[in-house]
């Protein structure tokens, strides 16, 4: 993968399972929001390929920046995610209406983008590609800009769901605990440029799990300590 | 002081200059043919109503400013559009554009009364050239400048082309339009009333030519407070319009 120097990415192979979780962790610039983009179709890569055993339509992906319409309601946001998978209108607006309900936002429906807290927007953002039924999540730095509560609240809300819906998801994060506390596997890129998978981890942690739980699971400082060792090794090497 | 009363302040302010000003002009101490009092401009405005002959004038600004407005603001949007498209469009009509963006518009009166004759037509091509470059400067900057961030995410729930024409850029491009709706209403005016003040038989600027030939301060004055009030009362209907399109910004 490359944008015309030197190559970006070279040999990252990431495979996710289908129903799993999984992390990817590495420095900054090392191309995991690169990865993402290739993988949903916004970058072609330059060698390799993307193998995707599910439709085009069937990738989501989700973005630190929510970026909804501001000139479409919460409902209409969500509904859009639909109509332009080919559902009709009508029923997209009781799906969307479904699944702002599910997030805890049956009553915004109504409201423009400009007047959500950055965790409705977040969850309208969820519930926008949620309603499509992805088998396959994608996610960029998503709770990045919440704060802690908001953000731990937003997490056990897409563990749980991701979860009942068995969605694959590959999120990358900076957030270790992040992480641990969600993945079934966490991938460490190296720096780049030439970037590639350095290490993989599986990850004990029992299922079904509240990610606020696994925090305390006896497992987690073990692994913490361990992949934290290996990131700052890789962030630190010149 | 309370904020809250600032108006009725302005209000009782205003009616002391005027009070004084009708003094001043009753005690003979101004020149009726500079200054005439506010009486008089009252009475010119009276009279142009009472006498019905008002009306006409009006028809005919109003006719050029708002014939000017929607035809400019259609032709901004296409040329906009079209020279963001075609790189070969934006090639040809943005050095014109600029040309006519810097030199103040209005000179082009003149050669318009030549082409167009001393009719209609003359005032709607000024009030017409005056909205075009605005709105297509507008539009063509406005498109270049549509956020990459919701452009993708459309890309990402599977939209195509049409797609975001419809959810992404459209929505753009009227909400500036929209943004740019009050100026251009004051750009329509003023391009009629020009047109008409330099050569018509009808209209509020002939009517203020025609104050001008003659002297005639308080028709003049009482024309201004006229095409002000006008303005104003458009400028407040533009306004309403705006917030209502754009309540969600
Ligand atoms: N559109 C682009 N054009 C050129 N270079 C880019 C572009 N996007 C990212 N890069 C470069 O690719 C590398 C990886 O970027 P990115 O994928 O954003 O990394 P990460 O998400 O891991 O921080 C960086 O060196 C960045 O400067
Ligand atoms: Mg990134």
């Amino acid at each position: 993968m490359s944008y015309g120097g030197e190559p970006v990415l070279e040999g990252a192979s990431i495979v996710v399972g289908e129903g799993q979780f999984v992390s990817l962790v590495g420095p900054s610039g090392s191309g995991k929001s690169s990865l993402l983009r290739a993988v949903i179709g916004l970058q072609q890569p330059l060698e390799g390929t993307v193998e995707r055993e599910v439709a085009p339509s069937e990738v989501a992906i989700l973005f630190q920046d929510d970026a909804l319409l501001p000139w479409k309601t919460a409902r209409d946001n969500v509904a859009l995610g639909l109509t332009l998978k080919g559902v009709r209108r009508g029923r997209a607006l009781e799906q969307a209406d479904v699944w702002l309900e599910r997030l805890g936002l049956g009553s915004f429906g109504h409201r423009f983008p400009r007047h959500l807290s950055g965790g409705q927007s977040k969850r309208v953002a969820l519930a926008q590609v949620l309603a499509r039924e992805p088998k396959l999540l994608l996610m960029d730095e998503p709770f990045a800009s919440l704060d802690a509560i908001v953000r731990t609240r937003v997490i056990q809300d897409v563990a749980s769901l991701v979860e009942r819906e068995h969605i694959s998801v590959l999120l990358v994060t900076h957030d270790l605990e992040e992480a641990i506390s969600l993945s079934d596997h966490i991938y460490l890129l190296s720096r780049g440029p030439r970037a590639h998978v350095t290490r993989d981890y599986p990850m004990p942690l029992p299922r079904p799990r509240d990610p606020v739980r696994a925090r305390t699971h006896p497992a987690f400082a073990a692994l913490y300590e361990k992949i934290w060792n290996d990131l700052s090794h890789e962030v630190d090497r010149v | 002081m309370n904020p809250r009363f600032a108006w009725a302040r302005q209000l009782a302010a205003f009616a002391v200059f005027l009070s004084v000003w009708q003094a001043v002009g009753h005690a003979g101490w101004l020149n009726p043919i500079y200054a005439p009092t506010p009486g008089q401009i009252g009475a010119a405005l009276i009279e142009l109503f009472g006498s019905g002959r008002i009306w006409t004038h009006l028809e005919a600004t109003f006719g050029a400013a708002l014939a000017g407005l929607a035809l400019g603001v259609v032709a901004g949007i296409l040329l906009g559009v079209l020279g963001s498209l075609v790189p070969f469009v934006a090639e040809l009509l943005e050095p014109v554009m600029t040309l006519l963006n810097a030199v103040p518009r209005v000179v082009l009166a003149p050669l318009f009364v030549i082409w167009f004759g001393i009719g209609v037509a003359s005032k709607i091509a000024l009030s017409f050239i005056l909205v075009a470059v605005l709105i297509f400067f507008t539009v063509f900057t406005g498109i270049r400048q549509v956020d990459r961030k919701l452009v993708e995410r459309v890309l990402t729930l599977n939209g195509g082309r049409w797609a975001l024409v419809r959810h992404v850029y459209l929505p753009s491009v009227a909400a500036w339009v929209l943004g740019n709706l009050k100026v251009a209403v004051g750009f329509a005016f003023t391009g009629a009333v020009v047109g008409e003040f330099v050569a018509a038989s009808r209209g509020l600027g002939y009517l203020l030519s025609f104050a001008q030939s003659t002297f005639n301060s308080a028709l003049m004055l009482a024309l201004v407070l006229l095409i002000m009030v006008v303005v104003l009362a458009i400028f407040a209907i533009a306004g309403r319009l705006e917030k209502h399109l754009l309540r969600w910004k």
